[in-house]
């Protein structure tokens, strides 16, 4: 056979082979097409990015979804947002999870006799219902011959926009009555003292950015309070302006608290004292009604304050002095503090104190108010019980919300909830609530669905469609579409999407439809509502008068505190947010109780040790956590890991978060949580430096045999403000999805293998510096980059070495998993892949396609982002450029609600980075060690801002 | 093969060149070599099974991955590297005895050269076995060679374990080559009292060795050579280990007394080894009357010594750490002192410093249950001593947030039991393989 023959031959044979290879034997899989095309085409290995909002809690932040061949795979902070600004916090960026979680109803489901549910057609779901409604009317109420027509009811969690109205005119429509909507966190008690004292039963929006001074009283205002990422995005540009203060008040210690200029511990229930003072001694008396106000006000000296409160008269006084020197203050009370007995008292009091000292309409403001006016309370959560109870109810439907994990017992609601002859869950997920309902509607996520939203009265926000419906899902408005469509009548709509563009085009007109979609907002230009100059001195008096200063009770206190994690337990089913820890504890994954030090020694227990509580015969079981600066006796646990014994304020409806007269004890047993850092303490190895006490380096050479590093155009650097860092983890997060960083789950983390490039570690101290009792910091730690990276000269194999523009480069594929660079990294920032890590279908799509997944054996760790760097760098190249400063923005910076990290080329002496590496605040851990690290670290104790 | 393998050598002719025929010592050494019993076939199995089931728990690590091994973040050296720098030890005091010794022309190394030299193979081959155990894709290895490759990949040889790979290479070789010249007149005798098949095998290991006077003469040159060669591996291949770790800036690790500790920790815990081995061999092979009471004194001598400098190096760690200021160093060595692994710290201290201490008195060393007891003790001190200072230092390192502890899981336990059943199994075969005693240098002692 000659060459030629030869080649004929195999060309045939191999090209047959190829064809038959092609064949029909695996079925064709569906691609998913983009919805909405974007206008230049769809290139691969381009991103598209999709303005729509986050849906994980009521802030409705904007994100900028990162399409990639038509699968979202990031979400990231709309830059120009109204709200966030740019950032988005960890349960926003997590909330992509939601959109690929593995457990996701994927069609409708009907409960069967045997109590599984099974998958039916949405025709058959449709008829259900419509058939259920109508047999509504017709079947009496209880026993036969009661009186005719039993009510439908909808519930929902919190909507706005045109979903809400679309609901009433569904419910309109169907007579359907709709309840109150369910949201855990309803600022019931904020919301009543602002009815009784302005008529507004309203949330309003904070802004502390006016502020220079600002008080909170045990609102978490950086985790889940109204809207946090937003409060964090104003704190930094208050911070930047350095006349900016802020005191936190609190009867046990958050995130928040801990990020205070000052920080006050106070006797649980003992808030009321405080601003009692306060408005005694700060209050403006400028005319008579104000004076008549502060007469009404019970007598409540700086010593009776102290006492009760156990804030000493020194701290009170300066409290107060603050507050009636500042220009711009901002008082906040709100989170557990309003979330208690007497927590109506408390919201009364701080809105009483916000109109005597001029705040509304400067630092708080109404017209922008937190849209919950459809929002009820657990009042109503009970009236429904109730009445489903009698038997009053034909069909129920649970929209989007699980009252049932957080509902007390004594409502009864689950065993109720059988009652009505059809419950219809629409839902994503079978929550607690979804699995005792009928029949399930499946909905699809935000990032599959058209909508809008209002997260304040002044501004409406886009939902827009990323991707085609993963499954066989649809949104909440093509439900009530198609049920109307079926039921009763040729709606005017087909679709939802197009029954919001005639909505919006109704309610705005075309040019700001056209600019609402090219934004992703809308700010609606409402006219100004103005509050009420006055509050109705004749209610405020009856209220004072009535005004009955609780006594704090004494004894173990048990606070229920809102999680940065799960918000009220609803995000704890995002698999990401289980593992990167709480910030406070570094606790990842499980359940325990915060004790203080105090506590901790009384009773003989460590760490992991479980401890009994009890309270009225109800008990529970838990490990503790010694947390450094809790105050004795109070205990803190979070709301939504597990079932807590829920009171509920009878006037507000607001649900009690401090319960007092507990007893715990020890077990004696411990139980394994995963503690992931190895000490709260810096050890004295100064990882961070006493504030104002930057200790500059050696000059550097001479450090190495070896030649200096030469960076002819890029030294990749990192700078990061530990003033400005709040320790939200929202960077962790990112840093996670971005780098496709498996999850391990509880039993590596057990071990100490948990995989997080980018983690934060908290610090707390001791010392009295400056004046401070107490210090904490939140570091956030990464791969350092170092100039002299101890990492590099121990690769046997060349797999990490340092690239000409100052990274630690890692070759994943060249690895071979000596693990020595890991020993040898000062900063234990490298992670090694102990097992091959499966992600359950259909996660396994969440990955970026620009960054490889690691098999086992391999080591990894963060490289800056290098894929979003070259990135900017083939763009540059394509415009023959050098990269410009902030091209190149990393995950965890991008996502940073403060904006405390910055990245950039710090051979530029223009570069922002540059400029922060060059402060006086400037450090770098563990310098001393010879690394050369490229993350500068900007040291707490800012007198003016630098940049 | 006959079912007695090895001839009589009363009925056996005299040999060509070998210096008197049918000699006792023959006989001796040469009945070692004789069928096995059933207590040797029980103990190879027992050896064996332990290495095979070594061996299918690597497979098992290979296929789930490391995870399946105690080793952690910050722990990423546990066992395996123990296990490593263990071996390579044990293999230290094979050359010493029958290199150093036998430059310094130290007499009582004849009664031990040989199973020292291949306890110095078999325990280089097992030391080998971990890091490749050890690394988290071992079907890479290869990629820790410098070979020329179309993509221009080459090895990095900054890297200590670049340095490893070298030195435990070079070592294996010039040690298997030494133990296998040093074996040659023996093989010619062994030829001569075998047949069958054993009779081809050993005269193709003999080399065709005549004992004619100009091979002697080659055979001593080259001998020579390679003791010579041999002797200053032992202080390179430990200091190498050692720098595994020196090199480091891990605290507990990156101290300039690694190397010359490393290397009498390895005499250290080869002699004991030597010791263990060497006792029941003695016993069981029936050699009393070639290894005698004094050579063992002579030996517990040079346990006695290193064991000493091993404890000035104890010392001498604190003194670096205390003087050294900082808090990285002191937090390390009070660590090891009160910290997770104290305990194993205590028992290194004991075995190793304080119990041959007693060594000082003449008749614990001219006591054959004590010194072999003693020796135990040594090998578990020493295996100790390589835990501490591996592990306790890793465990808490310059992060606080960053610390942790390790555990060895049973995997990483039943490879080592593995390299201990592939260690005795190997030497099992050389005691009836091979002629466990130099034949012909006892013959030339006792002219």
């Amino acid at each position: 056979m000659n060459r030629r023959d030869f080649m004929r031959i195999m060309g045939v044979t191999s090209g047959a082979t190829f064809l038959s290879s092609c064949g029909l034997e695996r079925p064709a899989e569906k691609l998913i097409p983009y919805l909405v095309p974007p206008e230049d085409g769809i290139v691969p290995g381009q991103a598209v990015y999709v303005k729509t909002t986050c849906m994980e809690c009521p802030a409705h932040c904007g994100i900028s979804a990162k399409v990639r061949e038509s699968m979202p795979v990031k979400l990231e902070g709309l830059s120009a947002h109204p709200i966030n600004e740019g950032g988005l916090c960890m349960r926003g960026q997590a909330s992509l999870e939601r959109l690929y979680h593995p457990e996701r109803v994927k069609s409708p489901l009907l409960r069967d006799s045997e109590g599984n549910f099974k998958h039916i057609t949405w025709d058959r779901a449709y008829d259900m219902i419509l058939e259920a409604l109508k047999a509504s009317v017709q079947r009496p109420i209880g026993s036969p011959g009661g009186k005719p027509g039993r009510k439908n009811l909808y519930l929902s969690g919190r909507t706005t926009g045109t979903l809400s109205r679309l609901i009433d005119e569904f419910c309109k429509e169907l007579d359907i009555e709709r309840l109150p909507e369910f949201d855990f966190y309803s600022y019931a008690a904020i919301r009543e003292a602002y009815r009784i004292l302005f008529d507004k039963p309203e949330v309003p929006s904070y802004k502390i950015d006016r502020a220079d001074f600002m008080l909170t009283i045990g609102a978490d205002i950086l985790e889940t309070f109204v809207s946090p990422v937003s409060h964090a995005a104003q704190f930094s540009r208050a911070k930047r302006t350095g006349h900016f203060s802020w005191f936190h008040v609190e009867p046990h210690v958050t995130l928040t608290g801990l990020q205070a200029d000052e920080r006050f511990s106070i006797v649980p229930g003992s808030e009321a004292y405080l601003l009692a003072y306060l408005l005694k001694h700060c209050s403006a008396r400028t005319d008579k009604f104000k004076q008549r106000m502060i007469d009404l006000m019970p007598e409540i000296g700086v010593e009776a304050a102290a006492e009760k409160s156990a804030i000493s008269q020194a701290h009170l006084e300066r409290i107060a002095q603050r507050l009636s020197h500042a220009k711009n203050p901002l008082v906040i009370a709100g989170g557990v503090a309003t979330q208690q007995e007497g927590g109506l008292e408390i919201a009364f009091l701080a809105g009483l104190l916000q109109w005597q000292m001029g705040m509304a309409g400067r630092t708080i403001d109404f017209a922008g108010s937190t849209d919950y006016d459809a929002v009820g309370t657990f009042k109503d959560l009970l009236s429904l019980s109730e009445r489903l109870e009698k038997d009053e109810v034909s069909v129920l439907f649970v929209s989007n919300t699980d009252p049932l994990s957080s509902c007390p017992e004594s409502y009864k609601l689950r065993d109720n909830l059988r009652k009505a002859a059809l419950t219809v869950g629409i839902t994503d997920l079978l929550t607690e609530t979804m699995q005792e309902c009928n029949l399930i509607l499946p909905l699809s996520h935000s990032l599959e669905s058209w909508g809008d939203t209002s997260p304040n009265k002044k501004l409406m926000t886009l939902l827009q469609p990323a991707i085609e419906p993963l499954f066989d899902t649809k949104s909440e408005g093509d439900m009530m579409l198609g049920i109307m469509r079926r039921g009763v009548r040729e709606s005017r709509a087909v679709i939802y999407q197009q029954y919001i563009f005639e909505s919006w085009a109704r309610d705005h007109g075309g040019a700001a439809v056209e600019a609402f979609l090219q934004n992703g907002f809308l700010e609606k230009r409402i006219g100004v509502r103005v509050l009420k100059s006055r509050p109705s001195l004749s209610t405020v008096e009856s209220f004072l008068k009535r005004l009955h200063l609780p006594e704090p009770k004494s004894g173990p206190t048990l606070v229920i505190s809102p999680s940065i994690r799960s918000y009220d337990g609803r995000s704890s089913v995002l698999p990401m947010l289980n593992e990167v820890p709480d910030p406070l504890t570094t606790i990842s994954y499980g359940q325990w109780v915060s004790i203080s030090e105090a506590d901790a020694r009384e009773l003989e227990l460590k760490d992991r040790d479980e401890v009994r509580i009890n309270l009225d015969g109800w008990s529970v079981e838990l490990p503790v956590k010694i947390q450094p600066g809790l105050r004795r006796s109070v205990m803190v646990v979070q709301q939504g890991s597990a079932r807590w014994h829920l009171q509920v304020d009878e006037r507000s409806g607001e649900a009690i978060s401090r319960i007092n007269g507990v007893s715990f004890e020890k077990t004696g047993r411990t139980v394994q949580i995963p503690i992931l850092s190895g000490s709260t303490s810096q050890e004295g190895r100064g990882v961070i430096p006493r504030p104002g006490e930057v200790h500059h380096p050696r000059e550097e050479g001479g450090r190495s045999i070896y030649p200096e590093p030469d960076y002819p155009e890029y030294r990749w650097a990192m700078a990061i403000d530990l003033d400005l860092c709040i320790g939200c983890a929202a960077c962790a997060v990112a840093c996670h999805i971005e780098n496709n960083v498996p999850l391990v789950g509880k039993e590596e983390h057990l071990k100490g293998r948990e995989m997080s490039w980018l983690r934060i570690e908290p610090y707390y101290e001791k010392q009295r510096i400056l004046g401070k009792r107490e210090h904490s910091h939140f570091l956030p730690m990464m791969c350092q980059q170092c100039d002299y990276a101890p990492c590099e000269p121990v690769c046997p194999v060349y797999a990490t070495y340092h690239n000409p523009e100052g990274l630690n480069a890692q070759i994943y594929n060249r690895c071979v998993g000596t693990r020595y660079c890991s020993n040898n990294c000062p900063y234990k920032v490298r992670r090694f892949n102990w097992f091959d890590h499966d992600r359950p279908k259909p996660l396994d799509r969440m990955v970026n396609p620009d960054v490889s997944t690691r098999d086992r054996g391999v080591m990894e760790k963060c490289t800056f982002c290098v894929q979003r760097i070259r990135g900017a760098k083939d763009a540059a190249k394509d415009e023959g450029r050098k990269v410009r400063d902030g091209e190149v923005i990393p995950a965890c910076a991008q996502s940073c609600p403060t904006q405390a990290i910055v990245f950039g080329n710090i051979l530029d002496p223009n570069a922002t980075v540059y400029k922060w590496a060059h402060s006086d605040r400037a450090y770098r851990t563990f310098d001393h060690l010879g690394t050369g690290p490229g993350v500068y670290y900007l040291s707490k104790g800012r007198t003016k801002h630098e940049s | 093969m006959s079912p007695d393998g090895i001839r009589s050598s009363h009925s056996s002719t005299p040999g060509s060149g070998a210096p008197g025929s049918g000699s006792q010592v023959e006989v001796d050494v040469l009945a070692a070599m004789r069928k096995p019993g059933a207590l040797y076939w029980f103990l190879l199995l027992v050896c064996g099974s332990l290495f095979m089931v070594g061996m299918a728990l690597w497979a098992y690590q290979m296929t789930r991955g490391m995870g399946v091994a105690g080793i952690t973040h910050p722990v990423g050296w546990g066992v395996y590297i123990t296990n490593f720098v263990f071996w390579v030890g044990i293999a230290h005091s094979g050359t010493l005895i029958s290199a150093v010794l036998f430059l310094f022309r130290a007499g009582f190394r004849r009664s031990f050269n040989r199973s020292a030299e291949a306890m110095t193979v078999f325990a280089v081959m097992t030391a080998g076995l971990f890091p490749l155990i050890h690394l988290g894709r071992s079907w890479y290895f290869f990629w820790l060679f410098p070979y020329p490759t179309q993509r221009l990949l080459w090895t990095n040889f900054k890297s200590p374990l670049m340095w490893d790979v070298f030195a435990v290479s070079t070592y294996f070789t010039v040690s298997a080559v030494f133990f296998f010249i040093g074996m040659v007149p023996d093989l010619a005798i062994v030829k001569r009292f075998s047949s069958g098949v054993r009779k081809w095998f050993y005269s193709a290991l003999s080399l065709g060795w005549k004992g004619s006077q100009v091979q002697w003469k080659h055979y001593n040159q080259l001998y020579m050579f390679l003791a010579s060669f041999a002797t200053p591996l032992v202080v390179s291949v430990h200091s190498v280990v050692s720098w595994d770790f020196a090199m480091s800036i891990v605290p507990g690790w990156h101290t300039t007394i690694f190397a010359p500790y490393f290397v009498a920790g390895a005499i250290f815990s080869g002699t004991a080894m030597v010791i263990t081995l060497v006792v029941p061999m003695r016993r069981i092979l029936k050699l009393e009357r070639y290894i005698t009471i004094d050579h063992f004194e002579s030996i517990a001598k040079i346990l006695l010594f290193t064991s000493l400098i091993v404890t000035y190096a104890y010392i001498v760690e604190y003194g670096l750490a205390f003087y050294s200021g900082s808090v990285y160093e002191i937090g390390i060595f009070k660590y090891r002192t009160f910290g997770h692994y104290r305990f194993y710290y205590y028992g290194m201290l004991l075995f190793n410093a304080l119990v041959p201490m007693t060594l000082f008195v003449r008749s614990l060393r001219r006591n054959l249950p004590y010194l072999f007891i003693l020796s135990i003790l040594v090998n578990i001190g020493m295996y100790l001593e390589r835990f501490v200072i591996i592990v306790s230092s890793l465990a808490k390192e310059y992060s606080p947030y960053a610390w942790g502890t390790y555990k060895p899981t049973m995997v990483e336990v039943g490879i080592t039991l593995g390299s201990f059943g592939f260690f005795f199994t190997m030497f099992l075969l050389f005691t009836k393989l091979l002629p466990v005693l130099s034949v012909t240098e006892i013959k030339e002692e006792s002219h």
